[in-house]
This record gives C-alpha cells, structure tokens and sequence, in this order.
C-alpha cells in the first residue's frame, strides 16, 4: 500500500544524523514504525550516506575540504599526502600505494573576495576543470585542494597549474594564487602511461 | 507470507492466546522497522539486531499478558517499548542470552533487511556532478557527521543555509542515481 504522507529524503537524512527536533523526530519515529515504505527510503539514505562516507575515505572525491576532513581522516588512520606550493611557486610531487588521501595546500589572502573559484590547467595552458564557488575560510589564509588518489595514482608524470581567483562585490576578477604542481608517477602502471 | 491483518486483529490475535501464526507476522513485520530505530540510536549492526530482538519479545510478552488495552495503538506502544529499550541498552547489555533461553533462537532469527549497495562509479559521478558547496557539504555531512556550526563556518553560511543546501545536494544525489524523491 502506497504511503498517503511520505516522508521526504531529505528529512530522512535529517533524522538519520539526529539534527531533527524532538518532536519531529517523535513524528518520523512514529511514522516509520508503521510505514515500510518510508522505512525504505530510509535505508536508501542511509546507503546513500555509507556509499558518500565510502567514497571520502577513498580519497577519491576531487573537492575543497575542510582541516577537519583532513583531521578526521588522520584520526581514521588514513595516510593524508600534502604539497604547499607557495603562491606563485612550484612544488615536485608524487603519490604513493601507501597514500590515502591527496591534498593541494594553496596559501592565498582571501579577505577581500566574495566568491573564490579554482581553476585546474595543464602545462599547454588548457583549462582541465573549473571549480566554481569554492567553500573557503576568509580568515584561514588557505585553500586544502583535494584532487582524487584514484586518479594521481594512475595519472603519468605531468604538470598541473592550480588557480585561485577571487571575485569582489563588484564581480571583478582577480588572481589570488597560481600554484604549479609537477608530478612525478612514481607507482608502476600501464604501457599505455 | 503476510496474514493480511491489520495492526489491531493481530493484537487481538495474539492476545487471545498462543498464536505462533499471528507472533510470527508481528515479528515479519515489525522487525524491520524496529531494526532501523536501532540502527539509528545505536549505530552499531550487531547492537540493532540485539535490540529488535529485545523490543520483539517484550512486545510479545505485553501482547500475551493484554497490555496493550488500545490494540490499534499498537506502533506507538512499540516505540515506547523502543525508547525504553534504547535506554535500557545502555545501562545494561546482558538480557539477551537469558531471552534466548527463554524464547528460543528460531522466532528470534535476524531479521536483516538490507540498506542497497550503491554504484561506485555512478555515486562518484553523482557527487563530483554537484556544486562545490554541495559536495562540501555531503561529504562534511556523511563522512564526518558535522551538521551545523562547523559546516556553516566552513562555508562562510547560516546553519539553517547548509540544512537548505543539505537537502537540495540529496535531492539531487538521489535524482542522479536514479531514486525517486
């Protein structure tokens, strides 16, 4: 039988990390000892969750992250490799099989921007990805770049240029940091590499 | 297979007598739901199947002795009997094998409705499609279960804004994977 009043997704995933009320909690509690249809979309949140949760322990999400991502993931033992190029300098770089996580340190002042995107390029120049509005800390002074282990662990040895360029309340750009990140492929891998 | 009666006729059933039939369709039925309440007080597999065993059979023991005066109130009687559970858990974990004496293992057999596998692949994709903002957050979210203040710093946002952005990016996710919302 169909539920008549489901509960949405997203207060179930509310309700799953108990940030809901008291008594709406007592409500959805309520509601789904006696709906399976919404206790099954409960269980498919809570996939959802675990499969996110997977996926950040793999390191190969690419993002900005938080220190307490970084902490939190040094806690759980992950090994957390990080390069801290200088604005405007270059670091040398690899990953190794024993890495977990992967992160790009870009020190930049961020006080006077109001949006902060991340541009990624290769050594010819050519935009590889543009991440657009980026979380980041005006008072923190740097940006942790994430970039996927997955993919440093079966990239070849080549050079990226990482840009962060802030926007200010009149939508004027500006470079606040140009970081160039040259890996060298350390692991093993394909032929074709 | 299910008997197809209500929470009431089964209350009544079960109270009017031994009635292995109608106590095995209130387990079949209830034991998932119960489990799910476990699994989000407890956080714990083993720990939730524990405590759908412990609600069940003092459910059972109520049902048998006609506690339950209002048959139809038999979901908020069950929480109850959850809260209560949840609370007694954490004081004192020792009641389970003195019930498995008591009950037998067959009529307490793990029920274990499964929470789905998603497609790694598809997930990754499903993530990264998102906005900055909302990957940050779904990944602050359920990896380290910071929902508030940590998360709104991070962002340079309310709190009230990162439960907006919150429920927009699973909205989104599962709209990319395929679930309907």
């Amino acid at each position: 039988m169909s539920c008549p009043n489901p509960i949405d997704a997203a207060v179930l995933a509310d309700y799953w990390l108990g940030v809901l009320a008291s008594r709406e909690e007592e409500s959805v509690e309520e509601h789904l000892l006696g709906c399976d249809e919404c206790g099954s979309r409960l269980r498919e949140v809570m996939g959802l969750a675990e499969g996110v949760r997977k996926l950040a322990r793999e390191g190969s999400l690419r993002m900005v992250v938080s220190d307490e991502f970084l902490k939190r993931a040094a806690e759980e033992g992950l090994r957390v490799r990080e390069y801290a190029p200088p604005a405007g300098g270059s670091v040398q770089c690899t990953v190794t099989t024993e890495d977990d996580i992967l992160i790009g340190r870009l020190a930049a002042n961020l006080n006077a921007a109001k949006r902060v995107d991340l541009r990624i390029f290769d050594e010819r120049g050519i935009e590889q990805v543009r991440m657009t509005d980026i979380p980041f800390n005006s008072a923190a002074g740097d940006v942790a770049f994430q970039q996927s282990i997955t993919y440093a662990k079966a990239s070849p040895s080549e050079t990226l240029i990482a840009r962060l360029v802030g926007f200010d309340d009149e939508g004027r750009e500006r470079l606040l940091g140009e970081y160039t990140f040259n890996h060298t492929r350390s692991l093993p891998g394909p032929g074709a590499w | 297979m299910g008997t197809g009666l209500n929470d009431g006729e089964l209350v009544r059933q079960i109270g009017s007598g031994t009635n292995r039939q109608a106590e095995a369709e209130l387990f079949r039925r209830m034991a998932p739901r119960i489990r799910l309440y476990g699994l989000r007080h407890l956080r714990n597999e083993q720990a939730a199947e524990d405590f759908t065993q412990q609600v069940l059979i003092t459910t059972i023991e109520a049902l048998r002795a006609g506690s339950l005066r209002e048959p139809e109130k038999l979901v908020s009687f069950v929480l109850g009997t959850c809260r209560m559970t949840v609370l007694d858990l954490r004081r004192n974990a020792q009641r389970k094998e003195r019930l498995l004496e008591q009950f037998g293992t067959d009529l307490l057999a793990p029920v274990q409705p499964p929470v789905p596998c998603l497609d790694r692949d598809q997930l990754t994709r499903c993530v990264q499609s998102l906005t900055e903002r909302e990957r940050a957050v779904i990944v602050m979210t359920f990896y380290d279960e910071q929902t508030g203040a940590d998360v709104a710093s991070f962002l340079g946002v309310s709190e009230a804004n990162v439960r907006v952005i919150r429920h927009r990016a699973i909205h989104q996710l599962r709209d990319c994977m395929g679930v309907a919302v």
